[in-house]
């Protein structure tokens, strides 16, 4: 039966034993429930979102609020530091993880330890760590003679704070994946490579590097989309302070709705990282060519 | 087969019926049951005496009405979320009590309208009111264009200040409160001065020591205690009367940036923790257990309460004899000082189906003796808003220590209240003052000084520009 040939025009009854036999009708029948979570759960609070993002009022006091200019520059740096740092250690670590010794086993493993820990105990050890009277980054320095630093009592260190934390929780995430890639890559290649008397400078910038570039754009992007919408280690290890000035826009959309129970100003405020966030998207898709 | 057919083709049918019961079911039953039981959310106490008492007071509730009462209790931070959430969902419980309703719900929610005008409920309990108290629910209302009571405030909290006795007899300074010098800035030199002296005698083990706990973030509410304290100090108002903002006038300006300048200072003088400009409210607290501090200004007697429950401490040593509660000092005019209360507040969403019943357990709740009780098991971490309940001799008296030591914190609290020039935090004034406390604007303006190395003038001008600001969008 061809799809849609219910909906030729016979009598009422012939309609319906039609479509009750249809394929397709099956089809989406079967599928329905889906529809309806993405429905419930996708769609409709994006709708509900944009709804309340589109008060034109909203904007007005997004960019008269001088916190939120400050997150704007906030979310390039930690966006643009972070992942980059991150995914170029990655990328070198996998080099080093990829070496076939024993031990190097036993470093991958402990290397994975930030990743599989919960962020929470893990940013609430770094908070200590950086205590300006008590912490133990403070405590050697002054050990060596230096001076102690307020770490996050100030808008830099702060900020560089939430920064390297991030690379720590996820540079070993990437590192596997940049690991798999490597992996991924024919022996012969580098044999052949060795052949032609390739060091392993030259190994890596004609071999690895060329056939991992496709992977590592992706994994930038990827990263770029989590970081954007990354709330918990900013939330968590500095919470806006000093002065509010080390907010990122998903915690400055929280503290918009939750702390000053201004839902139209936290939309608001995400549906200005929205266009970047749906353009990493649409790149990543024309990359990966779904 | 043909039977399998008519199956196959049933079951998106039945999956379909089965997931739009799944989603909808909830919502019926909830409907259903909204008219049957009263959902009170409740603060939870930091204390699970405080817990007990209430979930004893819901019990009584209960049998005398012969109703179901759902009650939660949910810390204060999450509980205000939730209590947003629901109100902006229009779903919302019957009765709910948040430490932050006085500050972050009733002038916001009172002015769209959402919540329940309980004009009627403050007439009857208004004879056993503490006046002061009581117009903190008394907001405006922007659809019907009036003020009106849209909370019930029942307890309070204001501001002490902490310290360790023992730290300062170990440097043979004088320890006893009524001794400690009252003066502007004779008293902030004495805890500087705790501060060298300890560092001097033991640098091994006070080198990281700080005279002078005073939190100065944007975290923290505390903050805002401390910078409108300090503006009282310095003679500052920033609205009038009506709750128009007067903080650009020019005496008020002067008095911000004064006040601004002299946190600026006391920062930059090496005895406040540097990473007061990241505290939450819980880390002056923290500092001071830990005796990292000498010192600290902290809202309700939380502290002191602490100690009091002190697994470590079974004397309760550190509460009665090592540590004291004193006033702030008085201005640098010579004045006493002035004090503000932040009055903690029922609310009865407007959208609430049972606001009869709602009205009548507050009214239960309140009853003096079963309301004396329920304070009392917070320790006097709050002060009741009730003059009949606040009649009770432990107020003035405190508690007793094992060896017939006198309570060197309760009382104190309860001269603050009772003997002392004391206003309630003018949130209820204006909506957009709200903002102000939400946006923490002068914690803000606190950081621009201390850490961006502003002048306090140009940070006060940002603050009273972006105050100015705030309020201009309420129309």
């Amino acid at each position: 039966m061809p799809p849609f040939a219910f909906l030729v025009r016979t009598t009422r009854e012939e309609r319906m034993v039609r479509l009750l036999h249809n394929r397709t009708f099956h089809g989406f029948m079967f599928s329905a429930p889906l529809l309806a979570l993405f429905g419930a759960f996708v769609i409709y609070p994006m709708a509900f979102g944009i709804y309340y993002a589109l008060d034109r009022d909203s904007y007005r006091a997004l960019f008269g609020d001088p916190t939120f200019r400050q997150t704007v520059w906030n979310t390039i740096w930690y966006v643009g530091v972070a992942v980059n740092v991150k995914l170029f250690l990655a990328l070198l670590l996998s080099g080093i993880l990829d070496y076939p010794y024993r031990w190097i086993r036993v470093l991958s493993a402990l290397f994975l330890i930030p990743w599989a820990i919960p962020a929470l105990p893990g940013i609430l050890s770094f908070r200590w760590m950086l205590n300006s009277q008590w912490g133990i980054f403070n405590h050697l320095l002054t050990k060596f003679g230096l001076p102690s630093v307020p770490w996050l009592a100030r808008h830099d260190t702060a900020l560089g704070a939430i920064i390297v934390f991030h690379i720590w929780k996820y540079l070993p995430f990437w590192t596997i994946i940049f690991l798999a890639g490597r992996r991924a890559i024919p022996h012969e290649l580098y044999e052949a490579a060795a052949i032609d008397g390739a060091q392993p400078v030259q190994n890596f910038r004609f071999v690895t590097f060329p056939l991992l570039r496709n992977l590592y754009l992706i994994c930038t992007l990827l990263s770029m989309v989590f970081t954007l919408g990354d709330f918990t280690v900013p939330w968590l290890l500095a919470g806006g302070a000093p002065g509010d000035s080390t907010h990122v826009l998903a915690t400055l959309a929280y503290r918009y709705t939750f702390h000053m129970g201004r839902l139209e100003w936290g939309m608001a405020t995400f549906a200005v990282a929205l266009p970047v966030t749906l353009f990493f998207i649409f790149l990543l898709l024309r990359w990966v060519k779904i | 087969m043909g039977t399998r057919r008519r199956w196959l083709w049933r079951v998106p049918w039945i999956a379909a019926l089965c997931l739009a019961l799944a989603l909808i079911g909830p919502g019926l039953t909830g409907t259903a049951a909204a008219g049957e039981k009263l959902v009170v959310w409740w603060n939870k106490g930091y204390y699970p005496e405080e817990d007990a008492a209430m979930q004893k007071i819901v019990k009584e509730f209960e049998a005398k009405q012969k109703v179901e009462v759902d009650l939660s209790f949910t810390a204060q931070e999450d509980l205000l979320k939730k209590i947003t959430a629901a109100l902006i969902a229009r779903r919302v419980p019957d009765v709910a009590f948040c430490f932050f309703n006085d500050w972050q719900v009733i002038p916001k929610y009172g002015w769209n309208d959402q919540l329940a005008d309980v004009s009627d409920l403050i007439k009857e309990l208004r004879p056993r009111y503490n006046e002061k108290m009581l117009e903190v629910a008394y907001v405006f209302n922007n659809k019907t264009k009036k003020r009106a009571y849209y909370g019930i405030p029942i307890e309070a909290q204001t501001m002490h200040i902490h310290y360790w006795r023992d730290m300062l007899k170990e440097v043979g300074m004088e320890d006893d409160p009524a001794k400690i010098p009252m003066k502007w800035d004779e008293y902030w030199g004495y805890w500087k001065k705790a501060q060298d002296a300890l560092r001097k005698k033991d640098p091994a083990k006070y080198g990281k020591l700080y005279g002078i706990g005073m939190t100065m973030s944007t975290r923290a509410s505390d903050t805002l205690y401390n910078f409108d304290m300090a503006l009282l100090s310095f003679n500052g108002e920033l609205l009038d009367k009506g709750g128009k903002v007067v903080a650009d006038q020019p005496k008020n300006r002067e008095a911000i940036i004064n006040t601004l300048k002299w946190f600026g200072e006391l920062f930059t003088s090496g005895y406040v923790p540097p990473d007061a400009t990241n505290w939450s409210d819980g880390d002056n607290n923290a500092g001071f257990h830990n005796k990292s501090i000498v010192m600290t200004p902290n809202p309700s007697q939380s502290i002191p309460a602490s100690q009091f429950f002190n697994k470590d401490d079974p004397q309760k040593t550190n509460y009665f004899d090592n540590m004291a509660t004193i006033e702030w000092p008085a201005g640098p005019d010579g004045k006493k000082a002035r004090y503000l209360s932040a009055v903690k507040t029922v609310i009865i969403p407007k959208d609430s189906k049972n606001q009869k019943l709602a009205k009548d357990f507050v009214r239960f709740v309140l009853e003096p003796a079963r309301f004396l009780e329920y304070v009392k098991a917070a320790n006097g971490r709050w002060y009741p808003a009730f003059t009949d309940v606040a009649k009770d001799p432990f107020w003035r008296a405190g508690h007793r220590g094992p060896k017939g030591q006198k309570d060197p914190h309760v009382p104190v609290a309860t001269t603050i209240y009772q003997d002392r020039d004391n206003k309630a935090f003018e949130h209820w004034k204006h909506p957009a003052n709200s903002q102000v406390y939400d946006e923490n604007i002068w914690g803000k303006a606190m950081a621009r000084i201390a850490i961006d190395k502003w002048p306090p003038e140009k940070a006060a001008d940002e603050a009273i520009d972006r105050m100015k600001a705030i309020f201009a969008g309420y129309k």
